[in-house]
This record gives C-alpha cells, structure tokens and sequence, in this order.
C-alpha cells in the first residue's frame, strides 16, 4: 500500500473500523511510512478531543426550559397549534358560536333603525304635502258630501271659508282618519329594486344613448314611485273608482317614457 | 363701487398693455426680424385659416323644396336639432336645413302628397356635432308630424293636424285651429296658444303644460308631475279633460263660463270661486277634495283630476 492508498482509506478506517483494528497492508505501510504514521496520530487526537468538547458544552436540558419560558413570557414565541380534540370541541360550544352570532341581532337592529329613519324622513315630507289637504281650517264652498247630487254654493273668493253646521266636524273626523290612513299606506320602508323590464329597459338606454341614461333613469323612478303611491292608497282604500283611474293613468305616463326611449334609440 | 373700482382698474390695465404694445412695435425693425419668426406666424396663419374653413365646412345650409298638393303630410325627425314650422305657399313645401357638422346628413324623400325628413348621423355623435336645425315653410292645411329629443318644436298658423312629439323638448304651438294638436313630451314644457277648434291630446311625465286660449271639442292633458295652467273660456262645446299625479291644475275662466264641473283631488285640495249650480253626479263629492257643479248652460264639461296635486278654478 503507498501513501496515496492510505490517505484514500484513512477516512473510513476512522470512522467505521473498529479502533485499533486496521487491514494487515494498512498497519505495515503506517509502521514502515512516518508521515502517514502522524497523519494517523493527529486526526486520532483531533477526533478524540472533538468528542469531550461536544460533551462538555451541551447545556443542560433545564436550560433550554428557562429559556424558552422566558421568550414565551416575552410573547416572543407562542405554542405551535396542536389539535387537541377537547379543545376543538370547546370551541364549537354555543359559547363560542355566541361570538359570531352576536352579530345577527346587531344588523337586524341596524335594518330597524334604517327603515325608522327612512320612514320617518318621508313622513313630514307626506305630511307637509297632505296638511293642506285636509278641510280641517278652509273648507270649500262646494259641501253636499252625503248625496250624490252636489249643490256649490257660490263664494265670493278662492278660498271661502263657511261650510254647513254640521258637516265641518264629521268631515274633519272623517278627513283626518283617511290622512292618517292615506300617510301609513305611503310610507315606503325601502325603495323596491327596478323590475327586470325596467333593468332590461336601462341596459339598453345605457347601450343605445348612454348620455340620456340618467335622465331616464330618474324619469322611471318617478312614475314607478306614483305607481307605489296610487297601488299603496288602494290598498286600503279598494273602493275608490278615481284612485283606479289615477294607477291607469301612471301607469300610461310610463308606457309614454318607454315609448319615448324607443323613439329615442330607434 | 366694487363694480366700478373693477371697470376702472380694467380701462387703467387695457391702456397701459395699449401703450406697452406701441412702444414694442415702434422699437421693431423690419430688417431685424428673423427668419424662424416669419415662419412662425405662417405656422400659425395656416392653423387659423384651417380652423375657420373646417367651421366654415361644419356648418352647412342645404334648401328643398317639393311641389305637394292638398294636404300633405310631412314629416321631419331628428335627434338633435331644432324644428320651426311656419305656413307657406299653398302648393309647395321649403325646408332649410342648418347641419352643424359635416358628419350628420339630410335623408329625404317625397312620395306624392307625403314628404318624410330625417336627420341621418354618420357615428355616434353628439348633441352639438349631430345638431341639425329645420325651419319649414308648408301649405297651412298639411298635416304634420315632428319630432326632435331636444328641441324646442315651434308651429304656428297651420290648420291641418299636428304631432309632435320630444323627450327633452320646448314645445310652442301658437294660432293653430281646426285639427288634431297632439303632443308628448317627457320633461319638456308645452305651450298652447290660441289654439281653436282643436282637437288637443297632451301628455308628459315631469313637464309642464300652459295652455292660453285652447278650445275644441276634445282637450286632453295628462300629465305626472308637471302643472296644467289654463287660461281660456272652456269653449266650442268640447270635452275638458285635465289630469296630473302630483302637479296642481289652476285654470281660469270668464265669469260667464258655461260648463259643468267636476273636480277631485285623492289627496290634494279643491277650490274655486264659481257659483256652481247642484247638479247630479254619480261620483261622490268630498269637501275640500272635489266640487260638482254647472256654470251657465254648462255647453262644455270640464273635469279636472289630481292624485296629488291642488286644484283651483279661478274667475277671470
């Protein structure tokens, strides 16, 4: 065995051979060669020393401990996720559930509080538009309300202000009850999405005359808003021959804006 | 004093810039002026020259004229543009068209009696570049129909029938009588004046209607939030029909008016200031919200109908 032989197995006769034991060529080449004979000797004493090194440095395990519990005192560290079943049946408690849940009522309440304040901002807008509308302080000449034949008693001016003995109360009574009525069909909670016609009718406004759309648009809301109001007095008031006409009649002034826009994008 | 401390700072401001401008000329020497100055102002004598021939070229009239005989029917369309009517000669209809762009053209065509205009943009123009504007001169019994979305739309002094119809539309129709007046609009207002004879079919969503001497056997207006005024005698016999939803409806009328009336207002108020004489209705009357009654010898019947709206009738 030559020297270059020796340094190419000298690896493996370290760290697997047993010590001491070495190949018959191996062990005659070492006593005969001085260099590879100390080359031998120091990686022995180099890995000998290696090992009590290693030993005599490893802290021991309670110092790891403190180590970590400081950091997790610090909130520098936390416990990796183990799945723990008692713990994941805890969570899906209704306890836990409550958590989410508590936001159901929350919204709800928001909604409520969202229709009031709608409501309630149409209200005096209805109200200041029906207070004059109600014979409580000017009557009119024109009083045979309990027949059919009507007698107008002439008036000097436009806005007269005698009435029939009787009747001004019983009117007043009467008048008030179907302003009160009159103001809770009307009240929109919340104004209804367009229909799909009226979508499909704005999809083509936009794609034909995207100018014009707008305008359209807000010419729909209002005659779809009179056609809620007439719709929402009939309600309660399914009698009423002349509020029919009136739903016809909205409903003719939107027949108008669609024939309108048809001329329009024609 | 702000006003004129403002005016005299301007006149100070003009006349000094006046005077600098003078002194800068008067120090100019001819020889001194350079080339690449010449060249400038030629860059920028052409631009202009371009620019006031292509306005030149924008805006174009063009003339037609159709021989027709009795009652021709014309009809003009456009989308943008205004159309004024006035009569003419008995025989033959003028139409001048203003075009405010070279991308928009005129179609017409005449077959017969019937003559049909209409504007014809060549793209997606816009108001301003589509813009075409007709006045017409036609035979005073011709019939009629017009149509712009922006208008405005103005007839006066014919005697056929008349349609016209505008979203956004101005509509004027003055001393007009003995045929059909039948209007639509979307918001546009409309204005009837001196319309005899007529009969009258309006309607519009949020415009106003002002009706001025209008009488015919049918007046109709139904509107949905704009007004009705009326200012006439309710005369020739006719049917007065005058409907809104939230809009009121004031009419006026001689004392000596003779209709009947019935007014009803569902939510709004009712007034007037007739001597109204009983008479049978089978519509039940409410104080305050309707009136039934009759007027002299009640030779019209006038009926005036809100959902929302007040209603006044009023002596003249």
């Amino acid at each position: 065995m030559t020297c270059a032989e020796v340094r190419q197995v000298l690896p493996e006769i370290l760290d697997g051979g047993p010590e001491g034991v070495f190949p018959v060529d191996f062990e005659s080449h070492v006593k005969s060669c001085l260099a590879c004979s100390d080359l031998i000797s120091d990686l022995k004493l180099i890995s000998s020393e290696a090992r009590q090194l290693a030993a005599s440095e490893e802290p021991a395990p309670r110092v790891w401990v403190r180590i970590a519990a400081e950091l997790r005192a610090e909130g520098l560290i936390r416990e990796p996720a183990v799945f723990d079943p008692a713990r994941e049946a805890e969570s899906t408690s209704p306890r836990r559930r409550w958590s989410a849940w508590w936001l159901v009522p929350v919204a709800a309440a928001l909604l409520v509080a969202g229709s009031y304040v709608v409501s309630h901002k149409q209200a005096p807008q209805m109200a200041k538009r029906q207070a004059p509308a109600t014979p409580l302080t000017t009557p009119t000449p024109v009083t045979s309300a309990a027949t059919s034949a009507s007698v107008s008693a002439p008036a000097p001016s436009a806005t007269p202000t005698s009435a029939p003995s009787a009747a001004p109360q019983r009117l007043a009574r009467k008048s008030a009850k179907r302003t009160e009525v009159v103001a809770s069909a009307e009240k929109p909670a919340v104004e209804p999405e367009p229909s799909a016609e009226d979508q499909q009718f704005l999809s083509i406004v936009s794609t034909r005359v995207p100018s014009m759309r707008a305008t359209y648009e807000s010419q729909l809301k209002a005659v779809n808003a009179h056609i809620r109001e007439v719709q929402a007095y009939l309600k309660l008031n399914p009698g009423d021959a002349e509020a029919r006409q009136h739903l016809m009649d909205a409903y003719q002034q939107k027949a108008l804006l669609y024939q309108i826009a048809l001329d329009r994008i024609q | 004093m702000p006003a004129a401390g403002a005016a005299f700072f301007m006149a100070r401001l003009q006349r000094t810039s006046l005077q600098k401008t003078r002194v800068h000329l008067a120090g100019i020497n001819a020889a001194s002026i350079p080339l690449a100055s010449i060249q400038d102002t030629m860059v920028v004598t052409l631009v202009l020259a371009t620019c006031l021939s292509a306005v030149a070229f924008a805006e174009s009239k063009k003339e037609y004229r159709y021989t027709v005989g009795a009652h021709a029917n014309i009809s003009v369309d456009t989308q943008y543009g205004a159309i004024s009517v006035l009569p003419g000669s008995s025989d033959e209809v003028v139409v001048t068209a203003t075009l405010k762009s070279g991308n928009v053209e005129v179609d017409e065509q005449q077959n017969g009696n019937r003559i049909e205009i209409a504007s014809h943009l060549l793209g997606g123009l816009d108001q301003e570049a589509g813009q075409v504007d007709y006045e017409l001169l036609i035979p005073p019994d011709a019939t009629l129909n017009l149509r712009s979305s922006t208008g405005p739309l103005s007839v006066e002094r014919l005697q056929g029938d008349l349609t016209l119809e505008g979203a956004d539309a101005v509509v004027n129709v003055r001393n007009v009588g003995n045929g059909h007046v039948h209007v639509r609009t979307m918001r546009g207002p409309i204005t009837l004046t001196d319309v005899r004879n007529g009969h009258v079919e309006i309607a519009s969503i949020s415009g106003d209607v002002h009706m001025t001497w209008v009488d015919g056997p049918l007046v109709q207006v139904n509107l949905g939030s704009g007004r009705i005024f009326y200012d006439g005698d309710f005369g020739s016999g006719g049917y007065y029909r005058f409907t809104t939803h939230t809009g009121d409806i004031e009419a006026l009328a001689p004392a000596n008016v003779s209709a009947g009336f019935r007014a009803h207002s569902v939510l709004g108020r009712v007034q007037h200031d007739f001597p109204l004489q009983p008479r049978h209705s089978r519509y039940t009357v409410e104080a305050g919200r309707s009136f039934v009654g009759t007027a002299g010898g009640a030779a019209s019947e006038v009926m005036l109908r809100s959902f929302s709206g007040r209603i006044r009738l009023k002596q003249r």
